[in-house]
C-alpha cells in the first residue's frame, strides 16, 4: 500500500521502518530536515520536506494515491487539518493522532465531520498499559488478547521461582495452563523449544487466561497482591487518562505536578485523585507524602532525566512496582539495566497503535490480524489473528503442519475455550490464534507455516 | 568498512555486466564478424569473478555511505577491467592500457578514442564498445538495482553515489522501483530514438550504433568520422534534440507522464538548460556564418551548430564539422559549454546546470551580504529554501574539480604537447564529452599520449562521471579504519 506518514521526529521514523518492512511504499512528511536526513539514507522510504497541512507538500507527498495518511506529529489539531486536507485530494484511509482530552470527548463528531477513519490516542493507551502493570506488580509487561481473555506476562526469572534449570517440556507438565512463549537472554531473543531451560536472570513471557496466569504466579510464590495505592509524578495527558482508569480499579492515587495551573485543571476534573502541587524530585515533599506507604511509585514528566531519577530513588526505597515514561527510545534497554524493569513510552505506543491499524488493513483472504505487539526489544512479536474458513492448514493437526524455524503457536481461543494447543489440537475457521514468532516475519496467519505441508 | 558486503555487491554487478556482454555475443554469431570466441572467453571470465565475489557471505548487511562510495568505485574498476577483456583478448587493441581506456571510455560515456581507424574494428566489437556507453549512461549500478530484487537495506546510497548531481531524489518510495522506472524511460526514450533514425533511412546497424551513442550521451560511432559519415541531414537533427532531451533530467518525463504540471513548472533547472542550448546555438551561429563554406547558408550554419552545440552541451561529442577550425569565439564558448554539462539526474557529465544555479545564487547572496551585511538570505531554488549543506557541497565539489583539471593537466604536459592539446584533453576526459580542442579536436584522437597520461585521464573519466568524491574517498586513509 502507498502509505504517507506525517510526522515530527522519532515516532514518523519507527514507523516508516516497520510499515516499510511489511512492504508499504512509504512517504514520510516532516518539517526537520534532519529528521528526514535520517530516515532518507537508513530507510528505502521517499521523504518529503514540509508541513503536512501544506496542499503543496502533500501533493508532492502524492496524496493522491494514497493509501493512507497517517498523522502523527504531536499537534493534535495538525494532524486533524492535514488528514482532512488528504482526504480531500483522495486519500482513502485517514489515522489520526489524537490526545488532548478536549477533543476525545467530542471525538466522534469531530471524526465524523473530519472524515478522520481512526482516531488513536497514545496516552490513553500508555495509561491502559501502566494500569495493567498495576495488576501484577513483579511484571515487567503485561498485555492481553481476545479482548481480554489471554493475558501475556513479561517477568524476571529469580531463584525463588524454581523454574531454572529444567527442560520446559517438564515444566509444561508441572503447569499445564500457561505457555512459555520466548526468552530474552542477555539482548538475544529466542522462541524456545521442548528442551530448552530457563536461566535465572532471563526475561519470560507466559501467557495463559487470567485466573491460570494468577495462579502460575502464585505457585511461583510471587506476591500476586495487586497495587492499591500508587504515587504518581508528572501530571500531562497519561496521567489524566491513568487517573481515569485507577479509579475504576479502585486504586489511590496521589498527583504530584509543579505547575499550579495544571494541578487546578487536574483537581477539577478529577474526582477520586488528590493533586499536589510541589515538585517531584524533592524528596523531602515525597517523604512529606510517605512514599514508602505506597505500593507503586509511576514517573511521568516530560524530562526523561528526572523520571529517571525519581524512579531511581524509588528502586532504592525498595517500591513494589516503579514505572518510568521515557521519550527517547533507544535509552530503554540501559535504564532496564538500571534496575528499572518497567518503563513505558507514548511514542512507542504511538507506533505500536498505528502498525495495528495499519496491518489489520491490510489482511488477507484467509485471516484478520487483530494485533501485533512487540516483545523483547522489538525483536520478536506477538500477534493475534482471526482464521477465516479457507486457509489451508484449517483443521489439520499441528504436527502435521510444519511450522517454520521461531514461529511458536501459544494460544487457541475457541468460543469459550483457550487451548493451550499441543501437535494433535488444531485451527479451524473462528478460531483466534495467538502467535510468538521473531520481528517481521508474520503478515498472514499462512505465514506460520511452510508452503508445502508433509 | 564491510568489505565482504563491498565484494559481494561489486560480484553482483559483475553479473550484470556478463549478462550484459551476451547482446554482442548474438550480434557477432549474426554478424559473422569472427569476434565470438574472445566475447565467450570474456563472458566466462567475467561470470566466473562475478559469481566467484557474489558467493561471498557478509556478516551484516548494513551499508553506510561510506561503504556504498566503495561498493560503487570497486565495481565501476571491475567492470571497467572486465568490459575491456573482449578488446584485449580479439588482439583489436593489443595495449592493455589503451583497452582499459576505450571501455571506461564507453562506461563513463566520454567516447574519447585511442583508436586511429574505428572503421576497423569488427562489428561484435564495435557493438560492444556502443554498448557501454548505453549501460554506463544511466549507470552499471542502478542497472543492478532495477534487476536484482534486493541489493541489500539502504542502497541509497548507491543511487547517490551513482547518479549525478548534487542531490539525488527518488520518485518513488522504493530505490529498486525508482531504479526501474528510470530504465523504462531510458529504454523507451532509446527506442524512440531508434524508430526516429530508422525512419530518417539510417540502417538498423548504425541507429543501433548511435542511438547507444546519444542515448548514453557517450560518443562512440562506427566511422572515423562520427555522424557526418551518415550524410543525413534528418538523422542528425533527430540525433540533435534527441541529445538534448537525454540531457535533461529524467524526472522531469516522469512528472510528463503523471501529468505533473506544476511540479514542471517549478523546475527551473531544465528550463535554463533548454535556455542555455538555444542562446549558444545562435550565438556560435552568426560567428560561423562568416566562414566560407556557411556564407549566407544561415539554415546550413543553424543545423551544424545546433547539433554541436547539442553535443557538446551534454557532453555526447559526436561530430558532424570539424568545429576546431570554427573561429575563436565559438571554439571558447564550446569550451564552456564543456564544464557547464547538462542537467542532473541525466546521462550527460560535465559540472551540470543546477550546480552552476547554486553556485551562481550563492555568489548573489555573498554580494548582498556586503552590501547589508546583517541581512538574513536563504538560497532558494524552484521555490524551496536550499540546505546550506548542500551550498556548500556543491562549493566543494566546484574547487575540488577545478584543482583535479589543473593538477591532471600538469601531469598531461609531461608529454609535451601544446596547452590547448593537454588542456582540453583533460577537460574533455574530465567532463565525459570526447573530443576536446586542437590534436584532440572531433578528427582527432588520444592515440599519441603516452601510457602514464592514459591512466591520469582514465582517472579523470572515472572521477567525472563518479562525480570526484567516491573515488577520493579511497584514496584517503582514514577510510579503512575500523
Amino acid at each position: 500500500m502507498n502509505i504517507i506518514i506525517v510526522s515530527d521526529g522519532q515516532v514518523g521514523y519507527t514507523l516508516a521502518e516497520y510499515l516499510s518492512r511489511d512492504g508499504h511504499d512509504i512517504t514520510l512528511v516532516d518539517k526537520s530536515r534532519r529528521a528526514l536526513q535520517k530516515a532518507s539514507e537508513t530507510l528505502d522510504v521517499l521523504c518529503v520536506l514540509g508541513s503536512g497541512a501544506n496542499l503543496r507538500t502533500l501533493i508532492e507527498a502524492g496524496a493522491e494515491a494514497a493509501d493512507i495518511i497517517i498523522a502523527a506529529t504531536t499537534n493534535d489539531e495538525l494532524n486533524m487539518v492535514s488528514c482532512l486536507a488528504a482526504k480531500q485530494l483522495g486519500a482513502k484511509y485517514a489515522i489520526a493522532r489524537v490526545r488532548d482530552p478536549e477533543y476525545t470527548e467530542s471525538l466522534t463528531l469531530l471524526q465524523d465531520k473530519l472524515d478522520i477513519d481512526q482516531a488513536i490516542n497514545p496516552e490513553r493507551a500508555t495509561a491502559q498499559e501502566i494500569s495493567r502493570l498495576m495488576r501484577f506488580p513483579f511484571a515487567i509487561n503485561v498485555e492481553s488478547f481476545a479482548h481480554g481473555r489471554v493475558e501475556m506476562v513479561e517477568f524476571r526469572v529469580e531463584k525463588s521461582d524454581r523454574i531454572d534449570s529444567v527442560p520446559l517440556s517438564h515444566l509444561h507438565g508441572r503447569y499445564p495452563h500457561v505457555q512459555f512463549n520466548a526468552v530474552l537472554r542477555e539482548g538475544e531473543a529466542i522462541i524456545p523449544g521442548g528442551g530448552f531451560e530457563i536461566h535465572i536472570g532471563d526475561r519470560l513471557y507466559v501467557t495463559g487466561d487470567r485466573v491460570s496466569v494468577t495462579a502460575f504466579f502464585k505457585q511461583l510464590g510471587r506476591d500476586t497482591q495487586r497495587a492499591k495505592n500508587a504515587i504518581l509524578i508528572g501530571g500531562g495527558h497519561v496521567s489524566y487518562y491513568l487517573a481515569k482508569t485507577m479509579a475504576g480499579m479502585g486504586i489511590h492515587l496521589k498527583i504530584v505536578e509543579v505547575n499550579e495551573e495544571k494541578c487546578k485543571s487536574l483537581s477539577e476534573t478529577l474526582d477520586n485523585a488528590v493533586v499536589i502541587n510541589g515538585d517531584g524530585t524533592d524528596r523531602e515533599l515525597l517523604e512529606s507524602e510517605n512514599i514508602r506507604d505506597h505500593d507503586a511509585l509511576i514517573c511521568l514528566t516530560d524530562r526523561d532525566e528526572e523520571n529517571l531519577v525519581t524512579g531511581l530513588y524509588g528502586v532504592r526505597l525498595g517500591m513494589r512496582k516503579v514505572i518510568v515514561k521515557i521519550n527517547r527510545l533507544e535509552t530503554m534497554d540501559i535504564i532496564g539495566d538500571m534496575g528499572i524493569d518497567s518503563v513505558v513510552s507514548p511514542k512507542l505506543a504511538t507506533a505500536n497503535v498505528i502498525l495495528r491499524a495499519v496491518r489489520a488493513r491490510s489482511h488477507s483472504q484467509s485471516s484478520v490480524i487483530e494485533k501485533v505487539y512487540p516483545l523483547l526489544a522489538n525483536q520478536a512479536e506477538a500477534y493475534e489473528f482471526v482464521a477465516l474458513s479457507g486457509g489451508s492448514y484449517l483443521n489439520i493437526p499441528l504436527n502435521r503442519l510444519s511450522l517454520k524455524r521461531g514461529v511458536l503457536v501459544s494460544m487457541i481461543v475457541r468460543g469459550r475455550q483457550i487451548i493451550i494447543p499441543f501437535g494433535s489440537d488444531h485451527i479451524e475457521a473462528g478460531d483466534t490464534v495467538i502467535l510468538t514468532a521473531l520481528a517481521g516475519t508474520m503478515v498472514d496467519l499462512k505465514d506460520a507455516f511452510d508452503a508445502t505441508e508433509r | 568498512m564491510n568489505k565482504r558486503l563491498i565484494l559481494k555487491l561489486a560480484g553482483s554487478v559483475l553479473l550484470v555486466e556478463a549478462a550484459l556482454m551476451f547482446a554482442p555475443l548474438i550480434i557477432s554469431l549474426i554478424m559473422r564478424s569472427g569476434d565470438w570466441s574472445a566475447f565467450a572467453l570474456s563472458i566466462a571470465i567475467t561470470l566466473a569473478a562475478g559469481s566467484g565475489l557474489s558467493q561471498v557471505r557478509p556478516r551484516d548487511d548494513t551499508l553506510s555511505a561510506r561503504e556504498g562510495f566503495a561498493v560503487v568505485t570497486l565495481s565501476w574498476l571491475f567492470v571497467s577491467f572486465c568490459g575491456a577483456l573482449p578488446f584485449f583478448l580479439s588482439g583489436a587493441i593489443p595495449s592493455l592500457v589503451d583497452s582499459v581506456f576505450e571501455t571506461v571510455s564507453g562506461f563513463t560515456t566520454t567516447g574519447a578514442t585511442i583508436l586511429t581507424n574505428v572503421e576497423g574494428l569488427t562489428r561484435g566489437l564495435l557493438f560492444w564498445r556502443s554498448l557501454t556507453h548505453w549501460a554506463g549512461g544511466m549507470g552499471v549500478l542502478v542497472l543492478s538495482l532495477a534487476i536484482i530484487p534486493k541489493m541489500g537495506g539502504r542502497s541509497i546510497y548507491l543511487m547517490r553515489a551513482e547518479s549525478s548531481g548534487p542531490s539525488t531524489e527518488k520518485l518513488v518510495p522504493r530505490v529498486g522501483k525508482t531504479a526501474k522506472i528510470l530504465y523504462q524511460l531510458y529504454i523507451g526514450m532509446s527506442l524512440i530514438l531508434m524508430i526516429a533514425l530508422l525512419l530518417c533511412g539510417v540502417n538498423w546497424y548504425d541507429s543501433l550504433i548511435h542511438t547507444f551513442g546519444a542515448a548514453g550521451t557517450g560518443g562512440f560511432s562506427n566511422y572515423n568520422a562520427s555522424v557526418a559519415h551518415l550524410n543525413n541531414p534528418a538523422a542528425e537533427i533527430v540525433l540533435g534534440v534527441f541529445m538534448v532531451l537525454f540531457g535533461v533530467n529524467f524526472a522531469v518525463y516522469y512528472h510528463v507522464i503523471h501529468r505533473n504540471w506544476s511540479t514542471l513548472k517549478q523546475g527551473s533547472e531544465w528550463q535554463l538548460f533548454l535556455g542555455i542550448v538555444a542562446a549558444s546555438t545562435l550565438a556560435v551561429a552568426f560567428s560561423i556564418l562568416r566562414m566560407p563554406e556557411f556564407q549566407g547558408h544561415f539554415g546550413r550554419a543553424l543545423r551544424a551548430t545546433f547539433f554541436q552545440v547539442s553535443s557538446i552541451i551534454t557532453t555526447t561529442g559526436y561530430a558532424t564539422e570539424d568545429f576546431n577550425r570554427w573561429p575563436q569565439f565559438s571554439r571558447t564558448l564550446l569550451l564552456v559549454l564543456m564544464v557547464i554539462g547538462g542537467c542532473a539526474g541525466s546521462t550527460a557529465g560535465g559540472l551540470k546546470v543546477i550546480r552552476i544555479q547554486v553556485l551562481f545564487k550563492s555568489m548573489a547572496r555573498d554580494i548582498r551580504k556586503t552590501v547589508h551585511p546583517r541581512s538574513v538570505n536563504v538560497i532558494k531554488l524552484d521555490g524551496r529554501a536550499l540546505d546550506e549543506k548542500l551550498i556548500s557541497g556543491v562549493q566543494g565539489y566546484f574547487f575540488a574539480a577545478m584543482m583535479l583539471i589543473i593538477l591532471s593537466t600538469l601531469a598531461v604536459s609531461l608529454d609535451n604537447f601544446d596547452f590547448e592539446t593537454s588542456f582540453t584533453a583533460v577537460v574533455a576526459t574530465f567532463f565525459n564529452i570526447g573530443p576536446g580542442l586542437s590534436m584532440v579536436g572531433p578528427t582527432g584522437n588520444f592515440t599519441a599520449f603516452s601510457p602514464a597520461a592514459k591512466c591520469v585521464l582514465i582517472l579523470c573519466m572515472l572521477m567525472g562521471r563518479l562525480e570526484i568524491f567516491p573515488i577520493l574517498m579511497l584514496a584517503a586513509p582514514s577510510a579503512y579504519e575500523k
